[in-house]
């Protein structure tokens, strides 16, 4: 409801008329899986380094006619953020700025959801540029998979569960193959992977085993 | 970018980069839910798919005929074809690359080998599926390289009249040990041993012709011949030298000593140590060697029927040489030495049990022919040879025994319609004579072939063994174990696809008479008779060699682990995707095959 509302509200703050295909109905079972990789995890002062945008069509994964981007950011990315997915200062510096890079993004992504890990996050990340630079914000209607994920595991879990939300677990838990993390393209490719097995045992009734508490805290014998 | 696309998995290891590059770009990824048929029997696919992560079950109807993991592709035949051979059908949460069909078939067309997996002939597939083994650990240049590429030093031709002073001189001077000696039409070979026993132990004159001494009985290969031909034909003849033919003539010798170097086995030495052996203790030596050079010849990467052949060649020869050493006259007198079962029909690879017996053209003392039966397979004991478990050994009164015998013993066998006199007349129809009186193998297996004339029901009885063991599916054991926990999926070979190929065509020889035993051979009969079709007999046979080629590395590794227990049991989960791919293709052929034999023999009456 209240999403509704701010749709609205955005929709009639739009400055920039010619994004208004946002605001269309999205298309049948079609989404977007999206991830960023940014200089830090600050929505407010980090910045976007690379992103990739995968097309999820009835159940495909459209790798072949996915989005990417490196985007060249105004400051040169720091030391530890390198350390984590490995753009460094002169890997940017071939990208494009974002203000390049964020229309071509937003015609790409449409009306279509947005899914993705913590897909907040990188929808935060994109807003800011995209009210800065175009006055937009995305409106898109959002699938964490980190949640459909909890419903599958640990929906009426008793109490003392001990939760694992992260991302390498729930992906060795499903089953799908590790890439190679913080590469934007690998990890919403891998979202998506979740995201479609996620969906389909939701409808099919499918719960994850979980396991004994004492496996999950079994300190070494030291035998 | 990767998109975790595994391009060493084969048969994309066959692309270059260039190529992986262009299939990764078009390739898309697809989920199925479990029991989501993703490919149906007799439909074309846009896709060639390529497990991520799951499970896929192959079915053929109701039947299961394998189940598809992580980095198996499918279908090909759908692909390429336009109609898969069986339907796909998930098993449990299931994510593949889709590769677009025309993406596929661009690089079909571009990639030759990589088009190979793609082959719709299953005999084209294997071809090209032992080609890609030859490559294995570098061994290709030996097993590629020629007699030409070996042979060394000019060849001198000496006239037959010439002396043997000159012709000693004329080897000299050409640096060499050998000379081929023209007399007229016909070329011999002289050595230099040939002419020292001459002179030294024989005290003939320097003045005699070189021809008194020459031999005119050469083994001779062509210089374009492969060399592990010319391995092959020196351990058949117990020769160390070889002519070598070019064009119409003779071009100089191809020695052992050329080989030792590439080869490293001396296979071509064993026949001659057999040969020479005085007594079981030489004989025992001799024994080992075979064994060893079966490892070494394949950890070379030579083709399973070579391998075969010499082993099966050296294993006959140190059967004769013991015949020759245990027997005593009167049984060297009337008796014939006969090899039987996958002996028989050479297509043992690494010796497993004895399968020998005896026939006596007459009666012999009995105290002589129990000695000897007990010091024959004893001996044979001794060597290594593991008794065979069916008793079908010499040391068995059963199967050494008179001829006149042998032929009450058939046709009570042929009267008794059990599966178990069944598999005795199978083993005695694969059986070749070895030495002594050799045809009377081929008379008693004339009055064989004599009973069973026209006789439908007996042939029917003898066809149903090929029903004793299932052809299992491919991994059906595999996924059921491994979701309980017990990794093991093991498939015994020799059951599944071995007996079934060699009874049906034995079936099928013994209906027609044919007196080969080796199951190509017979193959090969059949099809000159018009009693079966050329292409699926080849593929038969194909299929046939790919189970030999597995059994011989399951062998190989039982001989490792020093034991013989699951000597044929192969392991599809350790297996590459193309290895299961053609085991896969192979098992197809052995049911298909089944079903011929049914159908011909009519089975299922009984």
């Amino acid at each position: 409801m209240i999403d509704r509302v701010k749709r609205l509200f955005w929709r009639a703050a739009l400055a920039d008329h010619s994004y208004l295909f946002l605001f269309d109905p999205p298309p049948e079972d079609e989404a977007i899986s999206l991830d960023c990789e940014t200089t830090g995890l600050d929505t407010s002062t980090d910045e976007i380094l690379a992103v990739a945008a995968v097309p999820v069509v009835k159940g495909r994964i459209l790798t072949s006619q996915r989005f990417e981007a490196i985007v060249k950011p105004e400051v040169a990315p720091r030391a530890e953020s390198i350390k984590v997915h490995r753009l460094r200062a002169r890997d940017v510096e071939a990208g494009r700025p974002m203000r390049e890079v964020l229309p071509a993004l937003l015609r790409f992504i449409g009306s279509r959801p947005l899914l993705g890990y913590y897909i907040d996050f990188d929808v935060r990340m994109l807003d800011r540029y995209a009210k800065e630079l175009l006055q937009v914000h995305l409106p898109n209607p959002r699938i964490e998979v980190s949640s459909l994920y909890y419903d599958r595991k640990y929906g009426k879990a008793p109490p003392g569960t001990t939760i694992d939300l992260r991302f390498a677990s729930m992906l060795a838990d499903l089953g799908i193959p590790a890439l190679e993390q913080h590469i934007a393209v690998n990890d919403a490719v891998m979202a998506a992977m979740a995201w479609l097995q996620l969906r389909d045992m939701a409808a099919r009734g499918e719960r994850l085993k979980r396991e004994r508490r004492r496996d999950a805290t079994a300190a070494p014998l030291g035998a | 970018m990767s998109t975790g696309f595994d391009a060493q998995n084969p048969p994309f290891d066959r692309l270059t980069q260039q190529e992986v590059e262009e299939l990764r770009a078009a390739t898309d990824i697809g989920y199925f839910t479990p029991g989501e048929t993703i490919v149906a029997s007799g439909r074309p696919s846009d896709f060639l798919h390529v497990v991520i992560k799951g499970a896929v079950e192959a079915r053929d109807g109701e039947q299961l005929q394998g189940v598809l993991g992580p980095r198996d592709s499918f279908d090909s035949r759908a692909l390429v074809h336009g109609a898969a051979g069986e339907d796909f059908v998930a098993a449990e949460e299931t994510l593949c690359f889709l590769v677009p069909r025309a993406t596929v078939q661009g690089l079909i067309a571009r990639n030759a080998g990589f088009a190979a997996f793609f082959y719709a002939d299953v005999s084209r597939k294997l071809e090209a599926f032992s080609d890609a083994r030859k490559a294995e650990g570098g061994m290709e240049s030996v097993l590629r390289s020629r007699v030409r590429d070996a042979m060394h030093g000019r060849s001198i031709f000496i006239d037959a009249s010439a002396t043997i002073e000159q012709a000693g001189h004329a080897m000299r001077e050409g640096n060499s040990n050998a000379a081929f000696v023209r007399d007229g039409a016909r070329i011999g070979v002289v050595t230099g041993m040939n002419l020292a026993k001459a002179a030294v132990l024989k005290r003939l004159p320097l003045e005699t012709p070189v021809r008194e001494v020459t031999h005119f009985d050469v083994v001779a290969v062509d210089e374009d011949d492969f060399l592990f031909e010319a391995l092959l034909s020196m351990t058949r003849h117990g020769k160390r030298r070889l002519a070598v033919r070019s064009g119409g003539g003779f071009a100089g010798f191809l020695e052992d000593i050329d080989l030792l170097g590439r080869f490293a086995g001396n296979s071509q030495l064993i026949p001659g140590r057999i040969d020479r052996a005085r007594g079981l203790d030489e004989l025992a030596v001799a024994a080992r060697e075979i064994q060893d050079q079966v490892e070494r010849l394949h950890r070379q990467g030579m083709k399973v029927e070579v391998i075969a052949e010499i082993t099966s060649d050296l294993n006959r020869r140190l059967f004769v040489r013991l015949f020759e050493l245990v027997a005593p006259p009167s049984i060297r007198e009337q008796g014939c030495l006969i090899l039987m079962g996958s002996e028989g029909r050479g297509e043992q690879t690494v010796r497993t049990d004895q399968d020998n017996g005896l026939l006596l053209a007459g009666p012999v003392p009995e105290g002589e022919l129990a000695a000897f039966r007990e010091g024959f397979s004893g001996a044979l004991d001794g060597f290594g040879f593991p008794p065979c478990p069916g008793n079908v050994m010499v040391r068995n009164p059963l199967w050494s025994q008179t001829a006149e015998g042998m032929v009450r013993q058939l046709r009570h066998w042929v009267m008794e319609r059990t599966p178990e006199a069944a598999m005795n007349i199978a083993i005695f129809l694969d059986g070749v004579a070895l030495t002594g009186r050799m045809a009377l193998l081929a008379e008693t297996k004339a009055e064989l072939f004599a009973m069973m004339r026209g006789e439908a029901v007996v042939l029917g009885r003898f066809a149903l063994l090929i029903e004793s063991f299932a052809t299992p599916s491919l991994g059906v054991l595999g996924t059921l174990m491994a979701s309980v926990g017990v990794a093991d999926d093991a498939i015994d070979i020799k059951k599944a696809g071995i007996f079934p190929i060699v009874h049906g065509v034995r079936t099928m020889a013994l209906e027609k008479g044919i007196t080969a035993t080796a199951t190509a051979e017979r193959m090969e009969a059949l099809v000159e008779g018009r009693s079966f079709d050329p292409g699926f007999g080849r593929d038969v046979v194909n299929a046939l060699r790919v189970f030999m080629a597995y059994r011989l590395t399951t062998q190989l590794e039982a001989v490792r682990r020093g034991s013989v227990e699951g000597e044929a049991l192969l392991r599809p989960s350790r297996m590459t995707a193309v290895d299961r791919d053609i085991l896969r293709d192979s098992l197809r052929v052995v049911r298909q095959f089944r079903e011929v034999i049914a159908a011909r023999f009519r089975t299922s009456a009984f």
